[in-house]
């Protein structure tokens, strides 16, 4: 079965891309190819919630709420040096690998 | 001479849909994406702004005629057509945008260094408010690329300072060290906010009048959804305009249809700006390592807090009615809705996610917005002519307009001086 990362953004437009982007670029290298990774906006996540592949959330913003799976913040994908993105990219392996 | 005169000519004249994507994987090598990535990058954004103007063309057909019978039937003058975020088409696709991309990057480094400034100006998405402005003053001054990317430049240094003022107050808030948002609009609405916030917290009654964002949202929830407010406003525009039952369901759909396909297609050209992006944000965090700097990020990153939709679903109808009858106002809001939950997310770090001042604050906002966006819209619509867009449209005497940016303040009055020097026409 295929899981689920969904990358929340408030727009959907811009900032979400440049995580999924790397998320997906990640995935490939690590041979992940059940994984899935989708952009959404962050007014659409109750859809996603209830769905039983979905894995992680990673926020673009600061969320003020809490859910069931786990949340990564996304920040230092937007504004991160390519070392703090990979310290990032690292902990999003961990989570998948632990499923 | 002659034969590269003619060369440039014939470039210019394929359209921003060959021409974006050429500027932008050359822009890729420059900041040095990759071959590939430039190349998909470049493609990507080309086919968004394609589909961007289908899309506008498509609610430009369908709204004109009922706007114009709505404006009749009604006798107020709602002549522009409100094309939202069309100008981030308009701004990344203009002849100067190359240039002014280079420029702004070069002259915050200078800045940084200086030290007249902690903001990196590193969201080159972001960039398209300097962009569409500096597009239309070159519209205005009769197609000078360079006093237009003047005035974008003016505009996002502008806007770079106004995101050192604010980024303290959006970091606490939002839980985000290091970052700042010198986007457009939407950080004028912080500065905007912040004398009105100090009003409002001074009369009685009104200081701890609040409304749960919850309820908020429950109660009106659907507005909330892009579809359903298309949707309904585009029953009710075709209601207002005398139209029969099929003419309202149609219209209702096709107003949906863009509020949910317009950004989608905004997105695609951002998704092809994303290399850059990223390549600008290593470039600049390398050379500044040891600096306390800001960087700069998307608005979106302001949109967290659950008091940012609960207003916006709230100002929806109320703004709709407040351009409706508000008299001079020349353009009914329904794609410029988009800007709205971007603006509250700058306003609710001041009002401490009240809803109620949010509301009050972003209605106070919009009302020269709604003023400028009417007064300026003849270079904005000039800016779609000279593109060679919609020109049937605008030949048959439809204006397009906009909030974001036709009606930006700062935007406005950097047009207005540019206006006294060059002698254009707005």
């Amino acid at each position: 079965m295929s899981r689920l990362i969904v990358v929340a953004c408030g727009a959907g437009i811009n900032t979400s891309t440049i995580a999924e982007d790397s998320i997906k670029e990640r995935m490939v290298k690590e041979g992940m190819a059940d994984v899935d990774v989708k952009r959404i906006l962050m007014a659409d996540i109750d859809g996603f919630l209830s769905r039983s592949d979905l894995v992680l959330v990673v926020s673009m913003m600061k969320i003020f709420r809490e859910f069931d799976v786990p949340v990564i913040q996304g920040m230092p994908f937007l504004i991160g040096t390519q070392a703090e993105k990979d310290i990032l990219l690292d902990k999003i392996v961990d989570i998948l690998k632990a499923e | 001479m002659n034969a590269i005169f003619n060369a440039v000519a014939w470039f210019l004249g394929l359209g921003p849909t060959v021409i974006v994507p050429v500027v932008l994987i050359l822009l890729g090598l420059i900041f040095k994406v990759g071959l590939a990535k430039a190349i998909r990058g470049g493609v990507t954004t080309g086919i968004g702004l394609a589909g961007l103007f289908l899309i506008v063309d498509l609610i430009v057909g369908a709204l004109t005629p009922a706007v114009a019978a709505l404006a009749e039937r009604l006798g107020v003058a709602k002549a522009i057509v409100d094309v939202g975020w069309a100008d981030a088409g308009l701004a990344w696709s203009w002849p100067g945008v190359a240039g002014l991309v280079l420029a702004i990057i070069g002259v915050n480094i200078v800045m940084v260094l200086l030290k007249l400034t902690k903001t990196l100006w590193t969201d080159v998405w972001s960039y398209w408010h300097g962009s569409a402005m500096a597009a239309f003053v070159w519209a205005a001054t009769g197609g000078n690329v360079i006093l237009g990317i003047l005035a974008g430049l003016i505009y996002l240094v502008a806007g770079g300072l106004m995101g050192d003022w604010t980024a303290k107050k959006y970091q606490e808030f939002n839980d985000m060290p290091g970052i700042s948002v010198p986007c457009g609009t939407t950080v004028q609405a912080s500065i905007f906010a912040m004398p009105v916030v100090w009003v409002l917290d001074r009369i009685p009654g009104l200081k701890d009048w609040d409304a749960s964002p919850e309820g908020v949202k429950k109660a009106f929830g659907l507005v909330g959804e892009p579809a359903i407010l298309g949707l309904i406003l585009g029953a009710v525009i075709g209601l207002a305009a005398g139209y029969d039952v099929a003419g309202i369901l149609i219209l209702g759909m096709q107003v949906a249809t863009m509020m949910v396909i317009l950004p989608r297609m905004v997105s695609l050209i951002a998704e092809g700006i994303v290399p850059i992006t990223m390549s600008v944000v290593q470039f600049m965090r390398e050379r500044f390592k040891d600096r306390e700097i800001y960087v700069a990020v998307d608005c979106a990153v302001l949109l967290g807090h659950p008091a940012v939709m609960a207003s916006s679903v709230i100002l929806f109808p109320l703004l709709v009615l407040v351009a409706g009858f508000l008299p001079g106002v020349q353009m009914i809001p329904i794609a410029s809705l988009a800007v709205i939950p971007f603006w509250a997310g700058a306003v609710v770090p001041y009002t401490k996610g009240n809803v109620i001042k949010t509301v009050i604050v972003i209605l106070l906002y919009s009302i020269p917005f709604m003023y400028l966006g009417t007064l300026f819209v003849g270079s904005q619509t000039e800016a779609y002519s000279m593109m060679g867009q919609f020109q049937e449209q605008i030949a048959a005497g439809v204006q397009l307009g906009s909030w974001d940016m036709g009606g930006d303040i700062l935007g406005s009055a950097i047009r207005a001086v540019m206006g006294i020097f060059s002698g254009g026409v707005w």
